[in-house]
C-alpha cells in the first residue's frame, strides 16, 4: 500500500503509521518487507520493528527491518538493535551486528555497556564494534576490558579489534594480558601480533 | 604421492584464520580463508575443498545459516564436511551444529594437538 | 617536495591498510602491490595533509571527506569504454537470458538495466552484444535501461559521441557496422544504437526513483557499490533487489563481492561470471 500522496502544497500528509505497523505482520512477505522499509523514516516505529523482528520468519525482511533500525540511528533504535546480540539466534545476533557496526557514533554511547554484560557471549560480540570508534577510544574501551576480563575469548575477541585499530598505548595492556593468562596458546599468538601492529608506525611526513 | 587437502577456515577474525593456518599449514594442509558466510559460498563456487572449518558468529551470513544454505545446495560441495567452531559449550549449540549438517563441533579457544587431531580426521587423512 | 621518493610504510602498517580493505571490500592486496600502493597512499597523505600514516589510516578508517571514495578510486583501474568486462556480457548471452527466458511468460519484454550507465558505454555495449551474439535476439522484445544520478553524463549518453580510447575494445568491423566517423578522433553510436536505449536520471539510494523504473530481468550494476558507505549500501542493495524480477539477475563489478554488501542475493555460477540472484521466492528464516 503505498504512502498517500500530497494533494496540494502546505497540506501535511496524514501519518501513514498507524496501518504500515499493522502491514509489518501482514501474511504476504512482501507487503512486510515494504512495510519495514517505510519506516526506516518514523524514529517513533521502533518499538514495532523490534516486536517485528522476534517473530519475522522471512531472511529479507529481517534484513529490512534492521536498515530501518539504522536509518532511525538513534539511542532508542541502537538499543532495540542491541538487544538482539543476546538472541538464541546467530541470525538475527549477525543482522543486529550488522546494523550496529553501521552506526558508530550511537553505539559509541551504549558500547561501554555492552562490554561489561553478563552475559560472556555478548561481551565478545561488542568486543568487535570498538572497530569502527577512532583508535583512541577502541584503545581505552579495549585496554579496560583487558585488565579485568576473565574469559579468554572475550581477550580474544578485544585482541582482534586492537590489532587492527589499536594505538601504541595498547601494548602495556596487552603484555598484561599475555601474563594473565599463560597456557592460552591462541591468545598468546594474538597478542603478540596485536603488540607488533599496535606499536608500528614509520611512515612520518615530517621526517 | 597424493594431492594436498584444502581446508576452506570461515571466521571473521584475522587472528584465528591465521592461527589455524599457522598450524595447518605444518600439517600439509592448503589453506582458503573466508571472512563470512557469503564469502565462502562464493569462494567454495570457485574451488572446491576437503574441510571447511566454520565459525557460527559472522558478519552478512551466520555459520549455521552458511551450512544449512550449503547443505541444501548441489553437490558436490553441498557434502563437504564441516567442523564447526564457537564460544559457547551449551549441549544445545551442538545440537544445533549437528542440525545444521555440521560433523564436528570444537569449542573455543582451540588447542593445536585437538584441532589436529579431528581436521586429519574429518579430511580423511587417517581412519 | 614533488620530486621527494615517498617514504615507505611500515609491514605492519601495510598490514592493516590491507586488512581494512579485505574486510570491507574483499579485495586482496599483495606484496607485489606494495609499492603501487605506497605512492597512492603518500599523495593521499599530501593532499589530505595527513602528517603521520596513522593520521592517514584514521581518515580511511572513519571515512572522513570520503576519503575510502578517494583511495579506491585511487588504487582500482575506472576508466569506462565499450565491451569492459565483457565476460559479464558473454554469461548474459550464454546463461542468464536462456534461465529468464524459461521463467517468463511468452511474449513478456526482457528488461534490462544498466546502473550507473555514465556516458552510456556499458548500456551501449549491451544492446550490441545482444545483436552480436545472442541467435534469438529477434525473438523477444529487449527494453535496455541506462541511468545515472549525473545528468550531464546522461546528456552525453544520448548524444553517444566516444573517441579511440572508449572504442579500443571494438572491432574496426563493429566500429564500422555501429558507428558514424564525426570528428578526427571521434564516432557517434548510429542512431539505430542509440534508439534502443533509454536513459534516466536515477539515485540508487533513492527507493522512489529505483521503484520509477520498474522491475528488470538482469541488472549490471558494476563499480559504484564499492564507494557506498555501510548505510548507503545496504539501501541500494535493498532498492536494487526490488528492481528485480523474483529469478532476476545482478552483475557486480570485478573487485565487488555481495559478501560485503547485502545477504538479499544468491550466489551462482556460471562458465563466465558469478552473478547474483533474487530467489524465485522468499526465502525462510
Amino acid at each position: 500500500m503505498p504512502l498517500i500522496r500530497r494533494d496540494s502544497p502546505g497540506a501535511s500528509p496524514p501519518r501513514p503509521e498507524g496501518d504500515t505497523i499493522a502491514q509489518l505482520s501482514d501474511a504476504n512477505p512482501d507487503t512486510r518487507w515494504k512495510a519495514a522499509r517505510v519506516l526506516g523514516k518514523h524514529a517513533d516505529a521502533v518499538p514495532a520493528l523490534a516486536t517485528a523482528l522476534q517473530v519475522e520468519t522471512s531472511s529479507q525482511v529481517r534484513e529490512a527491518i534492521f536498515t530501518s533500525l539504522l536509518l532511525i540511528r538513534s539511542d532508542a533504535s541502537a538499543r532495540a538493535a542491541a538487544e538482539f546480540v543476546r538472541s538464541e539466534d546467530a541470525a538475527l545476533r549477525s543482522g543486529a551486528l550488522d546494523a550496529l557496526a553501521a552506526m558508530p557514533e550511537v553505539v559509541e554511547r551504549i558500547l561501554p555497556g555492552l562490554l561489561q554484560d553478563p552475559d560472556s557471549d555478548v561481551r565478545i560480540l561488542s568486543c568487535d564494534l570498538a572497530r569502527t570508534m577512532p583508535g583512541e577510544v577502541a584503545t581505552r574501551l579495549l585496554s579496560g576490558l583487558l585488565q579485568a576480563e576473565a574469559e579468554p575469548n572475550v581477550c580474544g575477541a578485544a585482541v582482534e579489534v586492537l590489532a587492527e585499530v589499536g594505538t601504541a598505548e595498547a601494548i602495556a595492556p596487552l603484555r598484561a594480558c599475555k601474563a594473565r593468562f599463560p597456557g592460552e596458546a591462541f591468545l598468546g599468538f594474538a597478542i603478540d601480533d596485536a603488540i607488533e601492529r599496535a606499536g608500528a608506525g614509520r611512515l612520518d611526513m615530517n621526517g | 604421492m597424493a594431492d594436498r587437502k584444502r581446508i576452506l577456515v570461515i571466521d571473521d577474525a584475522r587472528l584465528v584464520r591465521s592461527f589455524y593456518r599457522s598450524i595447518l599449514e605444518k600439517e600439509g594442509y592448503e589453506i582458503d580463508e573466508a571472512l563470512n558466510g557469503l564469502e565462502a559460498l562464493e569462494k567454495l563456487l570457485a574451488v572446491p575443498v576437503d574441510l571447511l572449518i566454520v565459525d557460527i558468529n559472522m558478519p552478512k551470513m551466520d555459520g549455521f545459516t552458511f551450512l544449512r544454505t550449503l547443505r541444501g545446495g548441489e553437490a558436490p560441495i553441498s557434502v563437504i564436511p564441516a567442523l564447526m567452531t564457537s564460544t559457547e559449550a551449551k549441549d544445545s549449540d551442538k545440537d544445533n551444529a549437528r542440525a545444521a549438517g555440521a560433523n564436528f563441533y570444537m569449542v573455543k579457544p582451540i588447542r593445536a594437538d585437538a584441532l589436529i587431531e579431528y581436521v586429519n580426521l574429518l579430511a580423511g587423512r587417517r581412519a | 617536495m614533488g620530486d621527494r621518493e615517498p617514504p615507505s610504510i611500515s609491514e605492519d602498517e601495510f598490514a592493516r591498510l590491507c586488512d581494512f580493505f579485505y574486510r570491507r571490500t574483499g579485495m586482496i592486496f599483495t606484496e607485489a602491490k606494495r609499492y603501487y600502493i605506497e605512492r597512492r597512499v603518500f599523495e593521499r597523505m599530501l593532499v589530505t595533509g595527513s602528517a603521520t600514516f596513522a593520521q592517514y589510516f584514521a581518515r580511511v578508517r572513519m571515512d572522513l571527506d570520503r576519503e575510502i571514495e578517494e583511495i579506491v578510486n585511487a588504487l582500482t583501474v575506472n576508466e569506462t569504454y565499450f565491451y569492459r568486462e565483457d565476460h559479464q556480457f558473454h554469461c548474459l548471452t550464454t546463461d542468464l537470458l536462456r534461465l529468464r527466458v524459461a521463467q517468463k511468460a511468452p511474449g513478456e519484454t526482457i528488461r534490462i538495466w544498466s546502473v550507473p550507465c555514465s556516458t552510456g558505454e556499458e548500456s551501449y555495449s549491451i544492446a550490441m552484444w545482444l545483436l552480436e551474439n545472442w541467435p534469438e535476439v529477434d525473438k523477444h522484445d529487449i527494453e535496455i535501461l541506462g541511468s545515472d544520478i549525473d545528468t550531464r553524463a546522461l546528456a552525453a549518453a544520448r548524444e553517444g559521441v566516444y573517441g579511440a580510447r572508449a572504442l579500443s575494445r571494438l572491432t574496426p568491423d563493429l566500429i564500422e557496422r555501429y558507428f558514424e566517423k564525426v570528428g578526427e578522433e571521434t564516432w557517434q553510436a548510429a542512431q539505430e544504437l542509440r534508439e534502443s536505449v533509454a536513459f534516466s536520471p536515477v539515485n540508487l539510494i533513492v527507493n522512489a526513483e529505483t521503484r520509477a523504473q520498474g522491475v528488470f530481468d538482469v541488472i549490471f550494476c558494476r563499480n559504484v557499490l564499492i564507494y557506498f558507505n555501510d548505510e548507503s549500501r545496504r539501501v541500494a542493495a535493498e532498492n536494487l533487489f526490488e528492481s528485480l524480477k523474483p529469478g532476476g539477475f545482478i552483475c557486480l563489478g570485478h573487485t565487488e563481492s555481495m559478501s560485503r554488501i547485502s545477504p538479499l542475493f544468491e550466489v551462482r555460477r556460471y562458465a563466465d561470471a558469478i552473478v547474483y540472484q533474487k530467489p524465485l521466492e522468499a526465502r525462510r528464516g
